[in-house]
């Protein structure tokens, strides 16, 4: 009786470690049995086992030409983002005036469909990089901007009294209070703008590009290739999760002392 | 010291020469590659325009008038659109574009249906449910190929959906009949055999929608500021287009070549299928490269009719300028 208990804790404890292993390849089998036994053709959903056939029959160099393309695009917008979002916010937080004048404004630029302003800029920015950056930074620099400022108005006012009495610089009440209370906030906004930007590449892809994931994509549908085009989404995919991880294990690896308390 | 400085020399000297040497123009598509856009890479592999001077590189586009933004724009020389979009666009405003070359000489729309589903001719359509895409320019010309056949766009049910699902929405019943160029012709029989059926097109040229299409259109910048380059390009372009039709299956590898996505043998097929555009009594009877003013003032016609424009909006021979036609 003794010796079961430790082998039921040890196979709940195995089982909780592979369960999210387990599920995803449970349902990659569940998906690739209903496309064969069912008879589901490419065209309509292709077959896992056909899409990494796909995946494998494109030249590996074509991928990382692809995958450079659009992660220099997506990588440029989300560091251009930060440029401009930190700084715009920690002007907004300091002026009031300035927090009149320009929310409207980032309000108007949030809520235009980028997809729909996109040709335009194309057009007036050429059809190199520098457009696609734009369009990147549009989609992503949003999240940013109000997290942060969030994040800084969070501060206690406690605190912000307290540097006050000790007439400590305004510019050392915003490095030393204000933004390292934001750092929580900067990241989560900066998780939501990484995932983003991928998506600004993408679109700005669609719209005029040579290369990258997005165009693959793109091009593979108007030849029909579709398990091709799938195997693109998935990478395309992959790529926004190792993203999405990197600015995680940023924040763990500088400010520590910033992420939640585990349980 | 001294070695590094004359090798900066030469270096210099190299890349001056060959700057000087090759004129450099940009040529925008106006979709993605694909058969029908494959001379301009025939063009580049074959060195049809190495041999004239020219250092051609090459910008996809998203459709007509996308492209044709770009060259009013000045992004892009020359490229290749659908003359229709700048009769259309010339009517409505002062586009600096003109044609220099027709490549198209019939139109490649058309309505395609499978063989099991009974429907033999236009005239069969009647009461059925139609798929096309919503950007196509098929659709301004639709109205006009059901005139011909004697009913309207009320007697049909007409879908639109994503270019990528016409073929399978109609593969799987969901749609009737689907509205697309004969360029996919090769690809959707391909679609079709693999589930066993087999699929029928019905080219709108044949009853009667008889008119320039896909052209070489060229920004009037780039002719009025460089003619002899733009007079070598079209000399070169021409070349390239009768080797592409003459050598499809060289043309596919070319493309495949510049683009490896591109299977050879799908590009290869889509010529094939497609060289009655091209190649046909048209350009039988006016020779090849060359915009005769009663096909230009009928394709207007057509134009004018299915944007809703006035006649008297456009001089149509305005928008042509056949002083670059290769000797």
């Amino acid at each position: 009786m003794n010796q079961t208990y430790p082998f039921k804790f040890w196979c709940k404890q195995q089982v909780n470690r592979f369960a999210p292993g387990l599920f995803f390849i449970g349902l990659v089998l569940l998906w690739e049995c209903i496309c064969v036994f069912g008879k589901v053709p490419n065209y309509i959903l292709p077959a896992p086992s056909s899409i990494i056939t796909a995946f494998l029959n494109v030249e590996f160099s074509r991928w990382m030409t692809h995958l450079w393309a659009t992660l220099r695009v997506a990588l440029m917008g989300f560091f251009l983002s930060i440029i401009i979002a930190i700084p715009l916010s920690i002007g907004m937080m300091r002026s009031e005036l300035m927090n009149r004048v320009l929310y409207p404004a980032l309000i108007v630029i949030q809520s235009t469909p980028v997809v729909a302003v996109a040709p335009l800029i194309i057009v007036l920015l050429g059809t190199d990089d520098p457009s696609r950056v734009l369009i990147t930074c549009l989609i992503t620099f949003f999240p940013l901007v109000v997290s942060t400022t969030t994040g800084m108005l969070e501060t206690p006012p406690e605190m912000i009294e307290l540097s006050k009495s000790l007439r400590a610089p305004r510019y050392r009440e915003t490095w030393q209070i204000r933004i390292p209370y934001a750092i929580p906030h900067i990241f989560s906004g900066l998780r939501v703008s990484i995932t983003l930007a991928i998506i600004g590449a993408v679109v700005a892809e669609f719209v005029a590009a040579e290369e990258g994931l997005g165009y693959f994509i793109q091009f593979s549908t108007s030849f029909f290739k579709i398990p091709q085009a799938f195997a693109g989404l998935i990478f395309l995919s992959i790529i926004s999760l190792l993203l999405f991880k990197s600015v995680q294990w940023v924040q763990m690896w500088l400010f520590p002392w910033s992420l939640p308390k585990k349980k | 010291m001294k070695t590094k400085l004359k090798f900066t020399l030469f270096a210099s000297l190299i890349t001056s020469t060959s700057v000087m040497a090759a004129d450099k123009v940009t040529f925008q598509l106006d979709w993605l590659p694909g058969g029908d856009k494959a001379p301009v890479y025939v063009g580049i592999q074959q060195g049809f325009f190495e041999a004239l001077d020219l250092d051609v590189s090459i910008a996809s586009g998203r459709g007509s008038t996308d492209a044709l933004t770009k060259m009013a724009t000045g992004q892009s020389d020359i490229g290749s659109s659908d003359i229709g979009a700048l009769m259309a666009a010339r009517a409505q405003d002062d586009v600096p574009v003109v044609a220099v070359l027709p490549y198209f000489t019939q139109a490649p729309h058309a309505f395609f249906v499978l063989k099991s589903s009974g429907i033999k001719s236009i005239k069969d359509l009647k009461g059925k449910k139609i798929a096309t895409s919503p950007f196509t320019s098929s659709n301004a010309f639709l109205p006009l190929v059901l005139k011909e056949n004697g009913f309207s766009e009320e007697d049909i049910q007409l879908v639109k959906s994503d270019p990528g699902a016409l073929a399978p929405m109609m593969i799987t019943g969901n749609a009737d009949a689907i509205i697309a160029w004969v360029t996919n012709t090769a690809l959707f029989k391909n679609q079709a055999s693999s589930v066993g059926k087999e699929v029928i097109e019905m080219p709108w040229s044949d009853s009667g929608l008889s008119l320039y299409s896909s052209s070489l259109l060229a920004s009037e910048k780039f002719l009025t500021e460089r003619p002899d380059v733009a007079k070598r390009f079209v000399k070169a372009y021409a070349k390239a287009i009768q080797f592409t039709y003459e050598f499809p299956d060289k043309a596919g590898a070319d493309l495949h070549k510049m683009v490896p996505e591109v299977d050879a043998g799908i590009v290869s097929a889509q010529i094939k299928s497609i060289t009655n555009l091209v190649f046909n009594d048209v350009t039988e009877k006016d020779g090849f490269g060359y915009f005769t003013p009663e096909r230009i003032q009928k394709t207007w016609k057509y134009v004018a009719e299915a944007n809703g424009l006035e006649d008297d909006a456009l001089e149509p021979m305005m928008i042509v300028n056949n002083d670059f036609i290769p000797e």
